[in-house]
């Protein structure tokens, strides 16, 4: 071996060795996204968010002088390959927090592996069994809950538009079954039975039995709690074929920008309201709050200036997740796991782009009920909406 | 009511597509195909791909519909069965074709995405149309038109004659001359012709989605299996009653239990007549 060979191979060495003291020092975040499969573009939208937060704070030197290193693995939306994966994050690459899964079947399946394993888990599913002080004290939700949605959607229905004869519609998935029943329940304590209930096929090819049903129950408004845009764009052409100029009230997925595509006619999108949030909402003057213009500029700074064309709040939520972290561990002064639930805990307000986040020793949900607002579903314009009135 | 029916018939119909598709390729090589109902997923997603993004007019997109689902045809027959089936006897090919199934189901995930796309008009017609709408009847008449041009193809050409001859006795088919390997690859481009018509016809129906080819491949089956292997005409009922069974039984009692009837039916007629109800029972010579 010549000299030269043996010196660069010393020199190799020293640079790994470098290499991976940099590593330890880093703040290792694990990032499970649902990049393909099921739901995958609210995943991708969420993926941009995280990687611009994480850019943005590297770019600005790191929290307290350490660097954030992101460790994406794509769940497929799959519960198996997330439980896999959250236990490689947790076990083989010793994250220090972890973002997600994304979808809530995941989530319920990863969140007591990684209550064993004792690391900070930020929850982005909205499924309502997902947080649970005593049981998971390391997960902290970001995201609203599903019951917030439905909360805000039944008050719509039942005290801005003064409806009171419903239709509930909830599709045959474990997430559309068990949110048509929380729909009905919380119909129920407003004493308010519904005129008719169902749960669809999500796949089913045609509903035009199910909305003659409901309008010969004699329904004012259709309530559906499905995120199947397929389902949701046939229930709106089917209404607007029957010409039935009902109102529908419901789930966020109502205003996909997917949906549009799939609609008969551009109309059949009016008269259609959903679940949405103040940060993503157009005031009267069409403005947005300030935090949330701020984002989109500079995503336009790094993306160029065209229109936004999916869904902005799914971007402000993974955003969110980073500065969540990047906001703890600075409290904490550190990632020791048990101080970082201490802080989290103790957190009163803090300003996000997407939500202002309040936890507590008891409550593990951060999203504040006043910051869902309802949005008109066809008011799509660069990533927001404008309210329902 | 009429709706549940006229909607039960156009799926119906679609399963009944699928059904013949099995019975095609079954027909030459005795093996059910897990890429059946993904033929129809193809045919589908390419016609919507063809009209939209590069503005085909209606027939040239069907036509690459139709050859999109021969080629998949092709690709089955040399990836998944040709090796299998020469290799051995065991029930192999359901492994191959599943894996090829789930290959290019995840394939169209990423490239074409998860949420399903609109497919566009076939025929100019206003939406209100009702119960007259082409995404009922554009499946049911390619169903009927198929079987039919399978009977004639069957009785009429040598090379239907081929495929009854196979499906009898292959090593005797072989005996004779008959170049089974070739009949049975023709035998899988026609199934995958055959598969993106339907899915093409059905397009308004499905919407193009890509998670279509399981749902298709197992209401196909059963469809099969309820009109009897092999028979053209068992498909056509067997599908059209699958659908309006599923449909109406969704109308009593709600969508969560419509998987229940579909798998429910295919019990009974198991139980009751094993063969299907116009299939043929097979005497083993002794």
């Amino acid at each position: 071996m010549s000299i030269s060979l043996r010196r660069a191979l010393v020199g190799a060495a020293a640079l790994a060795w470098a290499a991976g003291a940099f590593a330890q020092d880093a703040i290792r975040i694990g990032w499970l996204s649902s990049l393909t499969g099921p739901l995958s573009s609210a995943a991708i939208a969420e993926n941009q968010g995280v990687q611009f937060a994480v850019e943005e704070i590297n770019k600005a030197g790191g929290v307290n002088g350490r660097k954030l290193e992101l460790i994406t693995r794509d769940t497929a939306g799959d519960p198996t390959k997330a439980v896999n994966l959250a236990k490689q994050l947790a076990f083989t690459e010793k994250v220090h927090f972890i973002i997600g899964p994304v979808n809530s079947g995941e989530s319920l399946a990863t969140v007591p592996i990684l209550a064993r394993a004792g690391i900070p888990n930020l929850i982005i599913g909205s499924v309502d069994e997902l947080v649970d002080a005593k049981k998971y004290p390391n997960a902290f939700r970001a995201i609203n809950t599903n019951r917030q949605w439905i909360e805000a959607a039944n008050h719509y229905a039942l005290n801005v538009i003064k409806r009171k004869k419903i239709a509930v519609i909830g599709d045959t998935s474990g997430y559309g079954t068990s949110s048509a029943k929380t729909a009905a329940e919380l119909l129920d304590k407003a004493g308010i039975k519904p005129v008719y209930s169902v749960l669809i096929d999500p796949n089913k090819t045609d509903l035009t039995d199910e909305m003659n049903k409901a309008k010969a129950a004699g329904a004012d408004v259709v309530m559906p709690w499905s995120a199947a845009t397929g389902l949701l764009a046939r229930l709106l052409n089917t209404r607007g074929d029957m010409g039935w100029d009902v109102p529908i009230v419901g789930h966020p997925a109502l205003m996909a920008p997917a949906i549009k595509k799939l609609l008969n006619k551009p109309e059949y999108w009016g008269n259609a309201v959903a679940a949405g949030y103040v940060s993503t909402t157009y005031d009267e003057k069409g403005k947005l709050p300030a935090k949330t213009q701020a984002l989109i500029d500079k995503l336009h700074g790094k993306m160029g200036t065209g229109e936004i064309d999916y869904m902005l709040w799914w971007v402000a939520l993974g955003y969110d997740t980073v500065k969540i972290v990047e906001y703890a561990v600075k409290q904490a002064n550190g990632t020791d796991p048990k101080v970082i639930q201490k802080v989290l805990e103790n957190t009163k307000g803090l300003q996000g782009v997407y939500a202002t986040y309040s936890w507590s020793a008891a409550q593990r949900n951060g999203f504040p009920d006043h910051q869902i607002v309802m949005n008109q579903a066809n008011s799509f314009k660069d990533g927001a909406y404008r309210a329902a009135r | 009511m009429l709706s549940a029916l006229i909607a039960g018939l156009a799926t119906g119909a679609l399963y009944a597509a699928a059904a013949l598709v099995y019975n095609v390729m079954f027909s030459t090589s005795k093996v059910l195909s897990v890429t059946t109902g993904h033929t129809a997923m193809l045919g589908g997603v390419f016609g919507a791909w063809f009209m939209q993004a590069f503005g085909l007019p209606v027939p040239v997109a069907l036509l690459g519909s139709i050859g999109v689902g021969a080629l998949f045809g092709l690709l089955t027959d040399f990836v998944a069965i040709r090796r299998v089936l020469s290799r051995s006897d065991e029930h192999l090919w359901l492994l191959s074709t599943l894996a090829l199934a789930t290959m290019v189901q995840q394939a169209i995930a990423l490239w074409w995405g998860t949420e399903p796309k609109p497919f566009p008009r076939v025929i100019a017609q206003d939406f209100g149309a009702g119960l007259l709408d082409q995404k009922y009847w554009l499946p049911v008449i390619v169903a009927i038109a198929l079987a039919v041009g399978l009977e004639l193809f069957y009785r009429r050409t040598l090379y239907g004659k081929l495929f009854v001859a196979m499906s009898e006795d292959i090593f005797a088919a072989r005996a004779r001359g008959i170049p089974t390997d070739r009949i049975r690859m023709l035998s899988y481009v026609m199934a995958g012709a055959m598969g993106g018509l339907a899915g093409f016809a059905a397009g308004q129906l499905t919407f193009a989605y890509f998670a279509l080819g399981l749902t298709l491949t197992l209401n196909g089956f059963i469809a099969l299996a309820v009109g009897g292997l092999g028979s053209n005409l068992g498909a056509l009922v067997g599908g059209a009653a699958l659908g309006i069974l599923s449909s109406i039984a969704t109308y009593y009692v709600g969508g969560e239990f419509q998987q229940t009837i579909s798998v429910g039916l295919l019990m009974v007629v198991l139980l009751l007549k094993p063969e299907g109800l116009f299939g043929t029972r097979n005497v083993r010579p002794v």
